[in-house]
Order: C-alpha cells, then sequence, then structure tokens
C-alpha cells in the first residue's frame, strides 16, 4: 500500500487551537510527521517595545488565558532584577500561592482535556467541575477568574485576609480528597490505562536531546524542575517533591501532572499557614535601566523563558518570551512516529500544548484599519448580521 | 566564601580555553553568566559548554542595536545559565547555524530569520514562523526602523488590496 499524507489542523474538530501537523501514514501507521505553527502570531513582543513597563504587565498576562501569572511573574523578575528592587516576603508569599492555585487550576484542566480526548467524558466533567472551586479561589484573591492581575513591579496589588485563607484551606482540602480520586483513576482504571500506556513514547536520551521541559520531561525521567533547580518566590523555604516517572509515555505524563497537583496542595497549605507579615510591595521608579536580565520560570507545562533589556527610559528595548510549548513541540514528531493515527490527538494533547502563548501577540480590524470596540451587545448584533448575509435564518 | 564559584571558574575556563574569542565576560549575579563570543568561533565554545553538560538550549533572543544586529542563546545546565551574545552587521547579517551542536535551534533560528531578518547559514528550507505566509517580503517587524503605526498601515493596505 503507497503511503499518504494527511494534514491535521490548522483548523481540526479534535484540535483546540490552529496549529498543523502533516502526517505520512502507511496504513494505520504514522510513519513520518512535521509541525507546523505560526498561525496565531500576534505581534506580542514588538507590541511590548512600545508600551512602558506597568502596560506591558497587562499585556503579557494576556499571552495565555491559561498560565497568565506565570507570564507575568517571569517578565516581572526580569524587570525587578534589573531595577534592584528588593521584593518583601509576603509580597512573594502571596506571587507563590496564585503561582500554585493556577497549577493546580491548570493541571486539573489538563486532566479534562485528555479524558475528553480520550472519549472519557466523565472524568471530563468531575475535572472541570473541580475545577471550579480553585478558580473560585483565584477570584476571591484576586477578583478574576483567569487574569489575576496580582502582579505589579515591586509587589503584589492585593493582600490575602485571613477569612480568604482560611476559606481557600477548606477548598484545598476537598480538592486534595477529589486528586486522590483521580489518582486511583489515572494510575487503576482500565480504559484510561489501554489508551495511553505505551503511547507516545519518548525516551529519556531522547527527551534530553530535544530538551523536553516540564512534566513532559520529567515524565521521561528527567529529574528537572525550576523551582528546585534554580528557587524563585520562597519555594527554597517549601518543602515539596520533585515528581519524575519511567515509563516515558502519555500515562507517565498523566500521572506527573495528578502527583504535582497533590504537591501543590502540599505548598499552598505550607504558604498559607506561614503567611509572613509586612507589606505587600514596594515602590519602583517608572524608568528603569539600563539593564539586562532574564529569567527562568516553572509553568504548568515546563520552563518560561523571559529576557528583558531596559534601556533607562520606561519603556523596555526588548522583551523576548518563549513559552513551555515551543520547546516541548519539538519532540511531538518523535512521539507522534511508529504510532497509530488513533493515538496522534492524545500524543499532542499530552505536552499540554497552549498554541497563544507559541504564537503570542495584536488584534485589530483588517478590513477597514477601523479600531472598533464591541460590548456584548454590539458583537452579538454584528454575528447575527454577519450569519444574515450568508443566508441563515434568524426567526 | 562567594557563591558564585561555579560561575567563575566557568569564566576562568572558557577564557583559559578560548582565549581572546571571550569578550565582557561577566556574571550578573548567582547563575547569571553573560560573555560576548565572536561569531567565527561561537560553534566551538558551545560545542565545549555541551561537554560540560549545558545541554539545554532555552532559547535564542534577537536583537537590533542600531549598527548592528545579533542573538543572545541561552544555554543552560539547569543550574547555571550562560547567555552567549553574538553580532553581526546590519549591512550583511550572517549567522552561521547551530543546528549540528542544538538540534532543537529550528524554530528559534526561524524567528531570528523572519524578524530580525538575519541570515542563517545552514538552516534547512521551511516555510515562514512565526510570521504568517504572505507577510510582505523584506519586512522584519523586531527591527527598530520598523515603526508599528507604519506596520499597521502597511498591513492594512496589504488586507484592502487582497479583499
Amino acid at each position: 500500500m503507497s503511503k499518504i499524507q494527511i494534514p491535521l489542523g490548522p483548523q481540526h474538530p479534535a484540535l483546540k487551537e490552529p496549529e498543523n501537523f502533516m502526517l505520512v501514514l502507511d496504513g494505520e501507521q504514522i510513519v513520518d510527521a512535521t509541525v507546523n505553527l505560526g498561525y496565531n502570531h500576534r505581534g506580542v513582543e514588538k507590541a511590548a517595545e512600545n508600551r512602558n513597563y506597568i502596560q506591558d504587565i497587562y499585556l503579557i498576562e494576556r499571552i495565555c488565558g491559561i498560565c497568565s501569572h506565570s507570564h507575568v511573574s517571569c517578565y516581572i523578575n526580569a524587570v525587578e532584577e534589573i531595577a534592584k528592587a528588593e521584593v518583601p516576603q509576603r509580597a512573594k508569599a502571596i506571587r507563590t500561592l496564585v503561582a500554585e492555585l493556577e497549577r493546580v487550576h491548570s493541571h486539573l484542566l489538563w486532566l479534562g482535556v485528555a479524558a475528553f480526548e480520550l472519549g472519557y467524558d466523565t472524568l471530563f466533567m468531575y475535572t472541570w467541575r473541580d475545577r471550579e472551586q480553585v478558580l473560585d479561589c483565584l477570584e476571591m484573591i484576586s477578583g478574576n477568574r483567569v487574569h489575576y492581575g496580582i502582579n505589579t513591579i515591586g509587589g503584589v496589588r492585593r493582600d490575602i485576609t485571613k477569612e480568604q485563607a482560611e476559606e481557600i484551606l477548606k477548598k484545598i482540602k476537598f480538592l486534595h480528597e477529589r486528586t486522590s480520586y483521580y489518582v486511583g483513576v489515572v494510575t487503576e482504571e482500565p480504559t484510561f490505562l489501554a489508551r495511553t500506556q505505551n503511547v507516545g513514547k519518548l525516551p529519556k536520551d531522547v527527551a534530553l536531546e530535544l530538551n523536553a521541559v516540564g512534566p513532559t520531561a520529567r515524565a521521561s525521567g528527567v529529574d528537572i524542575d525550576v523551582r528546585r533547580d534554580e528557587p524563585y518566590f520562597i519555594y527554597d523555604q517549601l518543602d515539596f517533591k520533585v515528581i519524575t516517572h519511567n515509563t516515558e509515555d502519555v500515562f507517565g505524563r498523566a500521572v506527573v501532572r495528578v502527583l504535582e497537583t497533590i504537591e501543590s496542595y502540599k505548598m499552598i497549605e505550607q504558604i498559607l499557614k506561614n503567611l509572613p507579615e509586612g507589606p505587600i510591595s514596594v515602590k519602583v521608579p517608572w524608568k528603569i535601566g539600563p539593564g539586562e536580565a532574564v529569567f527562568r520560570y516553572e509553568a504548568p507545562r515546563g520552563e518560561d523563558i523571559h529576557y528583558v533589556k531596559a534601556n533607562g527610559t520606561e519603556y523596555p528595548e526588548r522583551v523576548k518570551v518563549r513559552a513551555p510549548t515551543l520547546a516541548n513541540f519539538q519532540s511531538i514528531p518523535y512521539c507522534l512516529k511508529n504510532g497509530y493515527l488513533a493515538d496522534a490527538i492524545i500524543t499532542i494533547a499530552a505536552i499540554d500544548p497552549c498554541m497563544s502563548c507559541t504564537d503570542r501577540a495584536v488584534v485589530y480590524d483588517y478590513k477597514t484599519g477601523k479600531k472598533e470596540v464591541f460590548d456584548w451587545e454590539g458583537l452579538r448584533k454584528y454575528s447575527i448580521e454577519f450569519y444574515k448575509k450568508k443566508g441563515v435564518s434568524f426567526k | 566564601m562567594s557563591d558564585i564559584i561555579k560561575e567563575e571558574e566557568l569564566v576562568k575556563e572558557l577564557k583559559e580555553k578560548f582565549g581572546a574569542v571571550i569578550e565582557n565576560a561577566s556574571i550578573t549575579r548567582k547563575t547569571r553568566v553573560w560573555i560576548d563570543v565572536n561569531s567565527d568561533k561561537a560553534l566551538e565554545v558551545m560545542r565545549f559548554l555541551k561537554t560540560k553538560g549545558y545541554y539545554h538550549l532555552s532559547t535564542i533572543t534577537g536583537f537590533d542595536e542600531g549598527e548592528k544586529l545579533g542573538a543572545i542563546y541561552h544555554i543552560t545546565d539547569h543550574k547555571t545559565l550562560v547567555n552567549i551574545k553574538l553580532r553581526t552587521s546590519k549591512t550583511n547579517p550572517v549567522l552561521k547555524s547551530v543546528l549540528e551542536v542544538y538540534p532543537v535551534a529550528t524554530s528559534y533560528e526561524r524567528e531570528l530569520e523572519d524578524l530580525f531578518g538575519i541570515k542563517i547559514e545552514g538552516l534547512p528550507e521551511g516555510r515562514n514562523y512565526p510570521l504568517p505566509e504572505g507577510f510582505p517580503k523584506g519586512v522584519h517587524p523586531l527591527r527598530k526602523e520598523v515603526k508599528l503605526e507604519e506596520l499597521n498601515k502597511m498591513l492594512d493596505e496589504k488586507c484592502a488590496k487582497e479583499e
């Protein structure tokens, strides 16, 4: 039988975001795969050079809807290093708390997505229902479910009250119980095992050569974690384990993520029970530098790295972002090869890809060059008009 | 006792081995080493670092300094981050590909080509990344002479023409 090439994406029902995989098939088996990216480029890095440091916090937070705190923290740490700002301990603790809550929400989201890709919708519904608890915690602290806006240069913008801390501890206790149940599901449920074991193999030496990061690398036995290797915030004061696994497959990546979530609960408890007293921010001048700094941060998906160059004005000279997904995409063709077409989607989902992070950046109206702000009603009206023109009837 | 012994030793070792190829070595804080390297010898320095355990190329940052373009290679062993700066002229910007040492560099090097217009010698042909197909040829948005308003205007006009 001759080989055929099929495109998977950029628009495909099984993919959540625009990315393209060219798969070469021999029957059901994938013999070659290439990844094509860049369908989502928004020009964030250029935009960041044209905004001041404070405005950039909000721009960079919007690089990603899931690990928004990761990107801002990474950027802000680089800026504070150049400005030589001494961030108070309490601010660092609150940043760590939000970071771990974010990891919990991201990993629970991933578990749901992975279950959905396997056709295991019960687990998808369960995890997403429980994830609401951690989103409630984040909303209580920051006022927002996803873009928390908690960071500012020199500290954090909101303090945590005693009542909030107690409420979070209560919710975390519930989530800890639920996640313990998911550990059982992931490691024992026959459907889950059948679809994930020996799928998307990434041996340790290949993971090292392809510079995989985060849970993807740790599931291949690569013992790396920026939180331990290069501690930032208050991670050096926390007691936590770096979870690794040696099965080198999709199953391992699932196990690493659920066990990491449990570690996050332990960290959240430690932070809230020993929250240092004191101020939550220090003043930092608007004009920063000159100087340059690079910062590494363990986002839920792995190592996030930002480079900032300051020139002494209130605008940065250069901001560079490399999200973990771009690093992990290097290993996807290897994982797909020799696998089956039916496993392609879960293999791709197993690195927890996040395209908005990877492609980055600015949206404006191409057609007229006009910049228009829609409210909800306006947007709805526009979409109805749009479909009416296409011949769809609205009664 | 100084807490940057490992970093100082690395800089010393690099200077002894490569001499004048290494310039402006500095240690900005624990785990952060910055060196400027003559771009002709960069591959040798990287090959040496890889044998020392610096196997992880985190990313490559392009930059525009006005008269010169350049790139910073962020390389780490997960404990210490070595930032290698290479420079090239703006009139004929060329850098050698580091794919033979760091096979993951493909997308980072394509970013240099697309966003800064630095020609990467030895990088195989491929589609654009991260700029979309059909982006105006010869426009490299992260260069300093490209102003945001002009870029937006140009893209608007291009889209209007295609409509």
